[in-house]
């Protein structure tokens, strides 16, 4: 033991505070509405500063067009900002700035977006410049080249970017023919996208019915609904059709997909399989159980393979949730000596977390956790609208956001044992791990088959 | 001068306790969390020679343990109090914060007396931290394409003073050199209450609060004031280049620095303007020119951290352009920018938009400022460096006015004055293998 590098004498208290008693979390009231057109519309007032932001979604993205055209919904999202029947691409960026605010049009797998953030005071020009790109975008030709080649461009980027080709992997092999696999276009499906597949896939999603409006803001929300259904109440569109669904396959046995980066000085370690989304029973459990094991920063996982071994600095687990089917994945970025000592100890954990109840107190400070950074989230008019937007887009019950820290407080060591016997398929995770072949290769074969491939997803042998 | 910034008041308290420890609070109480900070006025800017990389591995070492919470028990007891902490290392500053339920408030100002106090490691805990950070550098600079552009590439370039040209996250040698020895005197010199600033914000009654900070910091002693490292730079004869080899990405980049007035100084407040109508996204001139109608880059923006530092600081300019292009036809589209931005100014129906931006950016950053995940971290960030910096945590509530008031004509002042080729520094990161040049890959040529 060493002795403390003292300022020099005091007496101070030598135990911590016991928590003073709790103020209760006053959950945003919210006002929800479905417009006549289908829309449906979440408000909800924060007015600690005078900013508004507002997000639109669409239920389709990516995966809705993966098996044809990867990242097409993306692609999409990139040029729907680049110019309306009223305004060039040029006046929407000018029109943003005067009015203070950002713009983001993104697509995930799911769902596409157009959000916005300004200063309250301009909240009907706001809300106006996202129904125009909702219901009115001309994808010009040349927008549309040039942020092709931009998109080709990133894309080149991403793929020597390790997590990028990490997660790639594991999700091609995690999901396999359902369209989840695929993450990302290659550069050649890239080049092909065409103009006209931007504009069917935005005719067909980008539309009223099904869709979700969340505005939160420094508004009065009577003023807002109504300033809502003006702007967007004589919208109307058919509603897109349903997608068949194909179920990922069943994993059996551990396996290893190895992305090969010649002489890089790090190997960015992913395992994980696929688990639950939110609207299964277990997602609270498991929820909790992944916590302890590797969600957060006194989580097993950081302090046996960051704090006690220092293999990296930035070992992390998740719940990672789409609206059909979920996957727990586990990962660090380590040097090349130590990956498979790593991958046992990602292991070791999962299968303790199988084996043995976790201590009360550890049980205690996780919910703890959890439930305190559940509200800490929906402090910021940002956090908020992502809070509300999982509760709206996955159909969760309307008391979600109330009922959580309930939901949690509740749980048992039994059910934290149950989830991770359940969720964390320690026998059958699937591996990948990028990075050197040459120098990991034979510490990849310690884990099962090995698969190689490079940067650009091709097999190599 | 027109008040413009009317529309938001934070309500700010401050004191100093006896042992010269600052102590700010500022009450919001529509939700039941605090945000707190400790600031200590040490950045890597300051750390000694030969210990590059020393000050971010220090900030690791105060998360391993004090007098009263061993290794991993701060972490323990601020997580399990349901909140979230972190630290980060900057220029002139190092902070330590904390977003907790507002019931825990005394719990963090105790962790955080304690290891201002009595840090408690050990030769293991270095050991461990040492191989950690070094984990760090390799996660984000050595194995990411652009890792450390331009954030570690151009102050080598840029500066001429060690303080401000060092390699900022350390070089493996100096990190394997820093001992506990190191580790005591850095503490003993720089962790001292009277030179910190603690911030407190949300629920919270300032009396209550600042009664909270004296019980537990006030008997902290002071210790003698810390040296001030000499972060003056030499003046700048003429323009400075530099070049770094990009090892995993494809496409080559350019970072443009031009070194800023001094803080609060009259162009300071035209620095920030200027900056926002060069950068700021899709409307600033500099993605305007380049991505938009040129067509040479695929991304294009920059920053400058005016609020933040307190000393030589740049505007930076990011170009990533294709591989068509040359860096230098790229840099000489940039300058058109430049030069017609000193010839004709700006407009103020330019100028005007760009200032409901700043105002609209500033709330978004006192509002969150670090992901939606820490709430107020901004608030917290400005009020400990306005306080550190200026001895005024009020100026919160003021400086946007100076930035709202600047003129078209000091707005072109400016630009002749400082965006000259003698006060900037041009540094390419170029792939080994560029394509050659002329030949699109996708667009009009297929």
């Amino acid at each position: 033991m060493s002795s403390p590098i003292q300022q020099a004498q005091s007496a101070p208290a030598t135990s911590a505070p016991a928590l003073a008693p709790e103020r209760p979390v006053v959950w945003p009231r919210r006002t929800v509405r479905t417009l006549a057109n289908g829309l449906q519309v979440v408000l909800a007032e924060s007015r600690a500063f005078p900013k508004i932001t507002a997000q639109l979604y669409f239920r389709g993205g990516n995966a809705a067009v993966a098996l044809k055209n990867p990242g097409l919904a993306e692609m999409t999202s990139a040029v729907v900002r680049t110019g309306t029947t009223s305004r060039t691409s040029r006046q929407i960026e000018e029109d943003l700035r005067r009015i203070g605010a950002g713009l983001g049009a993104h697509a995930g797998a799911d769902s596409s977006s157009i959000s916005a953030a300004g200063l309250a005071e301009f909240s009907g020009e706001l809300l106006e410049l996202i129904a125009d790109l909702a219901r009115n975008a001309t994808f010009p030709q040349e927008e549309f080249e040039r942020e092709q080649r931009q998109r080709y461009e990133e894309l080149k980027i991403e793929r020597t970017t390790p997590g990028f080709l990490a997660g790639e992997r594991l999700r091609r092999v995690l999901f396999g023919p359902h369209p989840y696999a695929i993450v990302a276009p290659t550069l050649e499906q890239v080049e092909a996208y065409t103009r006209d597949q931007l504009v069917e896939f935005y005719k067909r999603y980008y539309v009223p019915t099904d869709s979700l409006l969340i505005v939160v803001g420094d508004f009065s929300a009577a003023a807002m609904m109504e300033q809502v259904e003006k702007i967007f109440g004589g919208w109307s569109a058919p509603k897109p059709e349903g997608q068949k669904s194909t179920e990922p396959p069943r994993a059996s046995g551990r396996r290893v997909y190895l992305v090969d980066r010649p002489g890089t000085v790090q190997t960015q370690v992913l395992a994980g399989n696929v688990a639950v989304t939110r609207r299964d029973p277990d997602w609270f459990r498991a929820v909790l159980a992944n916590s302890i094991y590797g969600g957060a920063f006194h989580s097993r996982l950081v302090m046996n393979i960051r704090e006690q071994k220092g293999y990296t600095y930035s070992p992390r687990s998740s719940l990672n949730a789409l609206r059909e089917y979920g996957y727990f994945s586990v990962s660090a970025a380590v040097r090349n000596e130590v990956a498979a000592a790593t991958l046992t100890e990602i292991f070791y954990e999962m299968d303790r977390m199988r084996s043995l109840p976790v201590s009360a107190d550890e049980l205690e400070s996780a919910r703890n956790y959890l439930t305190g950074v559940f509200s800490l989230g929906v402090a910021t008019q940002d956090g908020l609208v992502g809070q509300l937007s999982i509760v709206y887009l996955d159909r969760l019950p309307e008391d979600y956001l109330e009922s959580y820290r309930q939901r949690i407080s509740a749980l048992s060591a039994e059910d934290v044992l149950a989830a991770a016997r359940r969720h964390f398929d320690s026998a059958n995770a699937q591996i990948v791990m990028v990075g050197d072949r040459a120098q990991i290769g034979e510490q990849a074969a310690l884990f099962g088959a090995v698969t190689a491939y490079d940067a650009q997803g091709k097999e190599i042998r | 001068m027109t008040k413009l910034s009317k529309h938001l008041h934070i309500p700010v308290e401050h004191t100093t306790l006896s042992n010269g420890l600052r102590v700010v609070a500022s009450p919001d109480r529509s939700a039941p969390f605090v945000t707190v900070g400790v600031y200590y006025q040490i950045g890597f800017r300051l750390e000694p020679r030969g210990r590059s990389g020393f000050a971010h591995l220090f900030e690791h070492m105060m998360f391993q343990g004090s007098e009263n919470a061993g290794k991993m028990e701060h972490i323990r007891l601020i997580n399990s109090s349901g909140g979230l902490l972190n630290g980060t290392t900057n220029y002139d500053l190092t902070n330590y914060f904390e977003a907790v339920p507002s019931n825990a408030l005394e719990r963090v100002l105790w962790l955080e007396a304690d290891r201002m106090r009595a840090l408690k490691v050990d030769d293991e805990n270095l050991r461990n931290q040492r191989d950690v950070v070094k984990e760090e550098v390799r996660v984000n600079v050595m194995n990411q394409p652009y890792g450390g552009f331009p954030w570690l590439d151009l102050p080598p370039v840029a500066f001429r003073n060690w303080p401000n040209a060092h390699n900022f996250y350390g070089d493996f040698a100096d990190l394997d050199a820093a001992t506990l020895g190191d580790v005591r005197h850095f503490f003993r010199t720089y962790y001292a209450p009277n030179n910190a600033v603690l911030v407190m914000l949300g629920d919270l009654d300032p009396a209550e609060a600042f009664k909270l900070a004296k019980r537990h910091f006030e008997k902290i002693p002071a210790a003698p004031p810390p040296p001030r490292a000499d972060t003056s730079e030499p003046p700048q004869e003429s323009e400075r280049h530099g070049e770094v080899s990009e090892t995993l990405g494809p496409l080559p980049a350019i970072a443009i620095g031009y070194t800023m007035p001094s803080r609060e100084s009259p162009d300071w407040y035209a620095a920030g303007i200027v900056e926002r109508v060069m950068h700021g996204g899709r409307a600033g001139r500099v993605f305007r020119k380049l991505v938009l109608e040129e067509q040479i880059a695929v991304d294009a923006d920059g920053s400058a951290d005016l609020l933040d530092t307190n000393g030589p600081t740049q505007m930076v300019s990011r170009i990533f352009h294709k591989p068509e292009f040359t860096s230098e036809g790229a840099v000489a589209i940039y300058d058109e920018i430049i030069d017609e931005m000193q010839r004709k100014g700006i407009p103020s129906d330019e100028l005007e938009p760009v200032k409901v931006k700043f105002r609209s950016d500033f709330y978004s950053m006192l509002e969150g400022g670090m992901g939606s995940y820490m709430p107020r971290f901004g608030l917290m960030h400005y009020l400990a460096c306005f306080t550190l910096f200026d001895g005024d945590p009020d100026r919160v509530n003021t400086v946007l006015d100076g930035f709202l008031n600047v003129t078209p004509g000091q707005a072109q002042a400016f630009a002749q004055k400082y965006l000259v080729p003698k006060n900037r520094a041009v540094l390419f990161r170029r792939p080994p293998a560029q394509r050659t040049p002329g030949a699109p890959l996708v667009g009009g040529a297929r």
